[in-house]
């Protein structure tokens, strides 16, 4: 079953008096449980497929199914909601709110919406994903007492904190050191399993990209490759 | 939201520590200065109200009128004892009771002359004359039946001394043209513009001048022992009076719009009205000085100009700021929303953080305030300053109206709400991706 379906997907930006076609039309779908890389060089239009896919950016033109749900006509409210219900975010600069701790930047997407959860649940799942991401002595540290892989994993739980169905990494590793970045994607996989949450990860770094089941390649805004690693092999959309 | 938003927002407050004290004390400083005017002010009527009563030697006064078969009208009370038969009636307590005549007269001293009010009471017993009006020259022990004591700038303008002896012409009660003579006992220390033009003489001596009888005088003045006493005392006086038949002059509100006292429209009222007979008038100090009221209204007035000009040029730096915030947190508010904040909960963030601000800089200024007036209370200006008659017992004294200083924070969080309300917006709007890749 596709959790994702992207439909013939095209983004324009202005940029000046000249119009930049950041993704010139691209067609995939993803898989619950999916592990999937977007693969390729800066500038290649990666970010902005996974913001359109985040409901943060919307397309230009094509259509993008979230659960089987076009998103398109969707007012900011709705997609907003959808993202707090559906979607969780995993940045590359980590993006935690500075004035929280450890435990209130992980509790934080469930105070929003309309998400009802009793106070020993909501304290017993934040103190599990804080142990699952090895944060049980920082619970109380601000972002500035954290290093960058701290910093990323209380991002992940964050990420993982509302339970949603899919998990968007924007370049997770990329302000990190490889060490840290390979624990990081070794963490985001164990949860993979463990929850069967959909990750969807952009990165250019080759190594980590290994590390996926699904691996989408982009140049200049255009999917190249589209494969899965278990060997059934789908060449959605390859365009030179 | 379970006070994220505003959790976030105070939190907010203490990250650019420097910048928000700044903020915060400029709305202070405001503040205080308008919670100190308004505390002068709201203590500026009951201040000239007790000083002047102890000037006029009561809170509380009944005045005699008279009418006679000419037409002319006199100022006398005859017989005091219904006065006291209708204090005891209405069971109305008061600490003491002076008896005062008044005259106006030209005072003559070798070849200088002035025209004065003289204000004859008994000067021999008026124990709280004597702990109000300071004397710069002469003593209360050399006072005598033909005594007159005079301000400091009567007594320089006639280049009199203690023991020169002053010739005052005055008409009598029926209108006859008479003289006397004073011995000047005493110069007493200019307080206030009032208090430089009270003149002193003794009851007795100005009654007799004047064509009064024995036991005979022109008012009768009540002290209280609380000012804020006398309305009620005067409304159940009057009360009392007109029940035992007593024939009484209306009791007037003054005229609205007009800078008309109720003093002075009653003692209209007797001039204008058609009456004889004899009559009564029953009147408090407020009534003789509301027209204070009116410089209460004006520092009222000005405070609050004080306040929108003060807080414009606040506005315009808490706009400034929350614009710049805006741009420093704009990964924060790209983060938020794709986390799943909605729009107008941005907009409460920032909302939240600058009413905090007000609120916070309103109260310390308040308090400052509140300080500030503990410590100019402590300055005793003594009782011969010029400024006498506005101060309680020589200090400085102050009153905030509680709904005043909410009424000022009020404002306050609306001028700082509206400040920050555009760069709130701004932010509310800003997409969530536009909001990501411009803090990349």
């Amino acid at each position: 079953m596709s959790i994702i379906e992207v439909r013939d997907v095209k983004k324009t930006y202005p940029l000046g008096k000249v119009e930049v076609h950041a993704v010139k039309g691209v067609s995939f779908s993803i898989e619950k449980g999916d592990f999937i890389s977007i693969a390729g060089p800066s500038g290649s239009g990666k970010s902005t497929i996974l913001n359109m896919i985040g409901l943060i950016d919307k397309p230009s033109a094509g259509e993008v199914l979230i659960e089987d749900r076009p998103t398109s006509g969707l007012s900011d409210k709705e997609l907003t909601r959808l993202r707090h219900e559906v979607l969780g975010f995993i940045f590359q600069s980590f993006n935690l709110i500075p004035v929280l701790n450890v435990w209130e930047n992980i509790e934080f997407p469930l105070l929003l919406g309309r998400t009802k959860v009793s106070q020993a649940e909501k304290k017993e799942w934040i103190d599990w994903l804080i142990a699952e991401v090895g944060l049980g002595d920082w619970k109380t540290h601000k972002p500035n007492e954290l290093s960058g892989g701290q910093r990323q994993r209380v991002a992940i739980a964050r990420a993982l904190v509302t339970k949603p169905g899919i998990v968007l990494a924007d370049e997770p590793t990329a302000n990190l050191d490889s060490s840290t970045g390979e624990q990081i994607i070794e963490l985001m996989k164990k949860i993979n399993r463990e929850l069967n949450t959909t990750f969807i990860f952009s990165t250019h770094d080759a190594k980590i990209v290994d590390v996926a089941d699904h691996i989408i390649r982009l140049k200049d805004g255009l999917i190249v490759e589209n494969r899965r690693l278990n060997g059934a092999d789908s060449m959605d959309q390859v365009k030179e | 939201m379970k006070f994220i938003i505003p959790r976030i927002a105070l939190r907010n407050l203490s990250r650019q520590k420097k910048r928000s004290f700044l903020l915060g004390g400029a709305i202070a400083f405001g503040i205080m200065i308008v919670t100190l005017i308004n505390g002068f002010a709201g203590a500026f009527i009951e201040n000239v109200s007790e000083n002047f009563s102890y000037l006029m030697a009561g809170h509380v006064f009944v005045q005699g009128a008279e009418k006679t078969a000419s037409g002319k009208r006199l100022s006398v009370i005859r017989d005091d004892s219904i006065i006291f038969s209708a204090l005891r009636d209405s069971g109305l307590d008061y600490e003491f009771a002076t008896k005062t005549s008044e005259v106006s007269a030209s005072l003559y001293f070798e070849g200088k002359t002035i025209r004065q009010t003289l204000t004859g009471l008994d000067l021999a017993t008026n124990l709280f004359l004597r702990e109000r009006v300071v004397l710069r020259q002469g003593s209360w022990d050399t006072i005598g039946p033909d005594s007159i004591i005079l301000s400091e700038k009567i007594a320089s303008r006639l280049n009199v001394l203690p023991g020169d002896r002053i010739t005052a012409s005055f008409q009598t009660i029926t209108g006859q043209n008479n003289i006397a003579d004073f011995t000047l006992a005493a110069i007493s220390v200019d307080s206030s513009i009032i208090g430089s033009t009270m003149s002193y003489v003794d009851l007795a001596y100005i009654n007799e001048a004047i064509g009064l009888k024995s036991g005979e005088y022109m008012a009768l003045g009540f002290m209280l022992r609380d000012l804020k006493a006398a309305e009620p005392f005067a409304a159940r006086l009057y009360t009392s009076m007109a029940g035992m038949g007593i024939h009484l002059f209306e009791r007037s509100a003054g005229e609205e719009g007009t800078a008309t006292t109720p003093f002075q429209a009653m003692m209209r009222a007797q001039r204008t009205e058609d009456w004889e007979g004899s009559r009564y008038s029953v009147y408090t100090i407020d009534d003789i000085v509301s027209q204070a009221k009116q410089i209460v209204v004006a520092l009222d007035g000005a405070s609050l100009v004080i306040l929108l000009v003060l807080f414009a040029i606040v506005m315009i730096g808490i706009n400034n700021t929350f614009r710049m915030v805006m741009y420093e947190r704009i990964k924060e508010i790209g983060t938020m929303r794709a986390l799943g904040v909605q729009r107008k909960e941005i907009k409460s963030l920032f909302l939240n953080e600058a009413l905090f601000l007000a609120i916070g800089g309103a109260v310390s200024g308040i308090v400052l305030a509140l300080i500030a007036m503990s410590l100019l209370s402590l300055i005793d200006f003594g009782m011969n300053t010029p400024a006498f008659m506005i101060m309680k017992n020589g200090h400085l004294s102050f009153f905030v109206p509680p709904l005043r200083a909410v009424f000022n924070v009020v404002i306050i969080a609306i001028l700082t709400l509206l400040a920050a309300y555009f760069p709130a917006k701004a932010a509310a709007k800003m997409e969530p991706a536009v909001a990501l890749r411009t803090a990349k």
